[in-house]
């Protein structure tokens, strides 16, 4: 029972610090996306409803905090999360190396994602500007973070830290 | 989990997202109050926030004078009078953090430009970010309580930041002139011809203003202020300056690229126009 808090807690002190001090980690206009990270890494573990499930709800936190255009992250981060579940029974889970391609690949998918959304609440970006100072960067950014924190979460998992009770 | 046949739980995919796009519409920031759940939830996040921020920048000035030392152990002989200047350097930047904090309790911000020409200032530290890459967006630590509301003009003494879009009981959000949602009236301060600020996605904090009549000259290096005609901004915050000039491609209109006065990676306190003054007689 414990274990279904242990993601919720993860996903909100991800969240408090993707407001706050990560900002202060920004290259090139872009920060890395820590929510992302933890929904892609719990995707590849526990497949493709979970991963959909949790990148909606790991989404639509990021959705209230920003107070507008409630659904935007969710249903970005929701395809994410779904997509990364199809490699759960596909792909080796030890290797960094995987969930960095992994990582880069959901990060242009969610973002494209996003950019279409964008398109339809009609807010202006140019395609140019959005693919490659927004969607390239941040994929890069986040798939190059996923080697300093895979492993370790990896770890917690293998103990049972997110088991939330179903086998 | 009840099991669903796939005819259905593609019936059920549909109808969600047709309710998220329908939701994410409606609540697109224009919109009027946000819901008293979201109130208290961004409320209550905030307060963590503002821990969070001070501990980052704490943090950062940590590390950031180590590594200075560093650098300057690879020029070994250039250590020791190095370092007796950082330290020199250091004891001042202590002085002044102290006078700084001193002048700012006693003035409380209300000096410089703006109290001069009657404008009515609030301060406000910056709690927090847009979690994103495409917005720029900023939380800061004064709401309704303090009298900020929706539309009023964020600045600091270097110049615009941007306005507040949202409010909460204890914080409000700010749109930052950046954003590429937003666009400022503005003008070219020597000449006085008009035209559109407007920012971009990603954050790099650039700006361009559009629609420049193209009967006037306009040169790098010009200084371009808020217009105030007709436009929710006061009156004559500086922005940019001029960096690059081309034609736009109807070829009826300059476009500029104006390079901020704003810092807008390094923001830390803001201070929100709440009204004006009537002068003093």
């Amino acid at each position: 029972m414990l274990g279904l808090l242990v993601l919720p807690g993860f996903l909100s002190l991800a969240l408090l610090l993707q407001v706050t001090v990560v900002d202060l980690l920004r290259v090139k206009g872009v920060v890395p996306d820590l929510i992302f990270l933890l929904v892609v890494f719990y995707s590849f573990w526990r497949g493709q409803r979970e991963g959909a499930f949790w990148g909606f709800v790991a989404g639509l936190m990021k959705d209230f905090i920003t107070g507008s255009y409630l659904g935007l992250n969710a249903l970005s981060t929701g395809v994410a999360g779904y997509l990364v579940g199809w490699a759960e029974s596909r792909l080796y889970k030890e290797s960094s190396l995987v969930v960095m391609v992994i990582t880069f690949l959901a990060t242009l998918v969610s973002q494209l994602v996003y950019y279409l959304l964008l398109v339809y609440l009609e807010i202006k970006v140019p395609f140019g500007v959005a693919l490659f100072q927004v969607v390239f960067p941040s994929a890069m950014y986040n798939a190059l973070l996923v080697p300093l924190f895979y492993r370790k979460f990896y770890r917690l998992y293998l103990k049972g830290w997110f088991r939330t009770g179903q086998p | 989990m009840i099991p669903l046949t796939s005819g259905k739980r593609l019936f059920f995919l549909v109808i969600l997202l047709v309710l998220v796009l329908y939701v994410m519409r409606v609540t697109a920031f224009g919109r009027v109050g946000a819901t008293p759940l979201e109130g208290t939830l961004v409320d209550t996040f905030a307060a963590l926030e503002q821990v969070a921020t001070q501990l980052g920048w704490g943090v950062r000035d940590v590390f950031g004078f180590p590594l200075s030392l560093v650098t300057a152990a690879r020029r070994a002989n250039e250590l020791s009078e190095r370092v007796a200047r950082l330290e020199g350097e250091l004891e001042q930047a202590k002085e002044y953090r102290l006078e700084n904090e001193r002048l700012k309790k006693l003035l409380d911000f209300k000096s410089g430009p703006a109290a001069a020409s009657g404008l009515e200032v609030t301060a406000a530290a910056v709690v927090g970010r847009d979690p994103g890459n495409w917005f720029s967006t900023i939380t800061i630590n004064k709401g309704r309580a303090q009298g900020i509301r929706e539309n009023m003009t964020v600045l600091t003494p270097r110049g615009l930041v941007g306005r507040v879009i949202a409010t909460t009981d204890r914080t409000a959000t700010v749109l930052l002139i950046t954003d590429p949602r937003s666009a400022v009236s503005a003008l070219i301060q020597d000449s006085r011809t008009p035209g559109l600020v407007e920012g971009s996605a990603g954050g790099a904090g650039s700006l361009h203003m559009i629609h420049i009549p193209n009967d006037l000259p306009v040169r790098p290096g010009q200084v371009v202020v808020t217009s105030g005609t007709g436009s929710i901004f006061a009156k004559g915050v500086p922005i940019g300056e001029i960096a690059d000039v081309k034609r736009d491609p109807t070829g009826l209109f300059f476009e500029a690229s104006v390079r901020p006065f704003v810092d807008f990676n390094r923001l830390e306190e803001v201070l929100v126009i709440t009204g004006v003054r009537s002068p003093v007689p």
